[in-house]
């Protein structure tokens, strides 16, 4: 199970799911500047970002994965979260989100200079989404939608690696109880196993970060241990390669994360040698 | 693939060899590195392999660079590590003129990775000595089929090692990230009619595999590869095992019997 090949002619399914509800206007973390709509926009921008720097390839980029972004709360409706060239597209190849940001932005990064200092760089940043918060939080229906896409992707893809569905909220779903739809999501999969459904938890509570889990003793409140009640655990595969990035991951860890930034999650996936000393 | 390099049976090394690509890729993508070096010199033979890593771009010319750069040098300790500089800046000279995409400067900013292995033997005293970092690796061989029996393997030495995440060698100077304390040395000496094969990591497992299950495929790699096409069968033959779908490489050298001071 979950061993299936990720490749150009084998790929990879990665659906996001926004919460872009108007209670993400509100503080994240106990922070007096920072919204959870800004936390989710960074996040989202930042896994986008990864996946496609990790399918570059020479020259060009390799569709290792396809992608659909599903936004939920403005006019409390669900619909692909893409605006500028993508709108209204689901999944899409990861070469096709690449090339079409909504703008790239200059940012000065400091990097190693291989003598024990840094050296400023400037790199090309680009950006997918803007923070967006109106509405309701229909979860129950983004999952519902979230299932059709995976019926579609699996019908195609009967042997390929299970789709990844990565729900980033602040979990107060407004539509009912989520977790019937998010099991029968997780019902869905390939030959190779069931979809896998992470959830990444934005909260105005302050309190420590949380990361990959394996019981719901510790989290903060009724929000986030429904959020970990309908998280998938992760493949013994993920478990060592999330070990291998510096997260605390053990037996029965699951794909969900309280108030901080997963963007390594990107890396749970194997397509091929990755040097341990890679940053 | 036969080696060019020894021209004539009176060469003290035979040295062949074979190569195969991810399986779904063009042979354009292959990401390995072969390099061989005076096969047919009275003296000394140098050999090199090594594996440029699938999550990095423009691996396969530094996989190239280091094999050529290794063969080429006199070197053949962690002292070939010192001159990685050189090796890095025309790794660097090679593609900082491109035009391109962000996705793809910003990989490249993130340097290339390889796995190496670096054999060199004295012709004269029939000594090897061999340096490597990750998992391509060495495989002493000794006896007559169907007598084979590993001697050696190097640096990994059972199939449980290999992972997907081995240290690599950066095309990117960091200081964080110095090659050295990973550098894995040993040596050795042939016998007559001994081999020493040189793989990357999915072949690598594979023999390894093949020997822990008392199913060793030693002889198979002697004797039954002679043409691109038995390489190619025995990579499907490896991949039907359940081995990981990943470029393939096999270096095989030989001391002829007779060959070296006082012959065997």
């Amino acid at each position: 199970m979950y061993s299936a090949e990720i490749s150009r002619k084998n790929p990879g399914c990665f659906i996001f799911l926004l919460d872009q509800s108007a209670s993400m206007e509100d503080p994240f973390g106990g922070s007096s500047d920072r919204r959870k709509a800004d936390e989710l926009t960074t996040i989202i921008n930042k896994l986008i970002h990864n996946l496609s720097i990790r399918c570059a390839k020479g020259d060009s980029i390799y569709d290792y994965f396809h992608v659909a972004v599903i936004g939920y709360g403005q006019d409390t409706v669900v619909k692909s979260a893409f605006d500028g060239p993508l709108t209204g597209k689901d999944l899409i190849p990861i070469s096709e989100l690449a090339n079409n940001p909504l703008r790239i932005e200059d940012r000065v990064k400091k990097s190693d200079d291989g003598a024990g200092g840094l050296v400023e760089q400037t790199v090309k940043f680009p950006l997918w989404f803007e923070a967006k918060h109106a509405g309701g939080t229909p979860m129950s229906s983004a999952f519902k939608t979230a299932a059709d896409i995976v019926q579609r992707w699996v019908a195609e893809h009967p042997k390929g690696f299970a789709p990844i569905v990565i729900n980033i909220t602040d979990g107060e779903s407004t539509d009912g109880d989520p977790i019937p739809d998010a099991k029968a999501l997780g019902s869905l999969g390939t030959e190779d196993g069931a979809t896998l459904l992470f959830n990444i938890h934005l909260s105005s509570s302050a309190g420590n970060p949380i990361e990959l889990p394996a019981s719901d003793e510790g989290l903060p409140d009724k929000f986030s241990k429904q959020l970990y009640e309908m998280s998938s655990g992760l493949t013994p595969f993920m478990v060592a390669r999330a070990k291998e990035l510096g997260m605390s991951a053990g037996d029965g860890a699951r794909g969900f994360v309280f108030n901080a930034q997963p963007t390594q999650v990107i890396q749970f996936l194997d397509i091929g040698t990755r040097p341990a000393n890679l940053r | 693939m036969s080696d060019p390099l020894h021209p004539n049976g009176q060469a003290p090394f035979s040295v062949e060899a074979f190569s195969c690509q991810k399986a779904g890729n063009a042979r354009t993508e292959y990401e390995d590195a072969w390099a061989i070096r005076g096969s047919d010199s009275p003296t000394r033979c140098r050999v090199a392999v090594a594996d440029g890593a699938t999550e990095s771009s423009f691996s396969a010319l530094w996989a190239a660079l280091l094999v050529e750069s290794f063969v080429r040098g006199r070197s053949h300790g962690p002292d070939f590590f010192d001159g990685l500089g050189a090796i890095r800046r025309l790794w660097w000279r090679k593609i900082r003129n491109r035009s391109l995409p962000w996705y793809a400067a910003e990989k490249v900013r993130r340097g290339a990775y390889a796995a190496f292995v670096g054999a060199s033997l004295n012709a004269v005293n029939r000594g090897w000595r061999a340096v490597a970092i990750g998992d391509c690796c060495l495989f002493h061989v000794t006896g007559l089929p169907p007598d084979l029996q590993l001697l050696h393997a190097f640096p990994l030495t059972r199939s449980e090692e290999f992972g997907s995440s081995p240290f690599l060698v950066g095309s990117v100077k960091r200081s964080d990230d110095d090659p050295l304390p990973h550098v894995r040395v040993t040596e050795g000496v042939l016998a007559g009619n001994d081999t020493l094969f040189f793989a990357s990591d999915a072949l690598a497992a594979w023999l390894l595999r093949r020997a822990e299950k008392g199913e060793p495929a030693w002889e198979t790699i002697s004797l039954g590869i002679q043409t691109q096409e038995d390489f190619e069968q025995l990579v499907a033959q490896a991949r039907e095992d359940g081995t990981r779908n990943d470029d393939m490489t096999l270096v095989r050298l030989t001391r002829r019997a007779g060959q070296g001071r006082g012959g065997d």
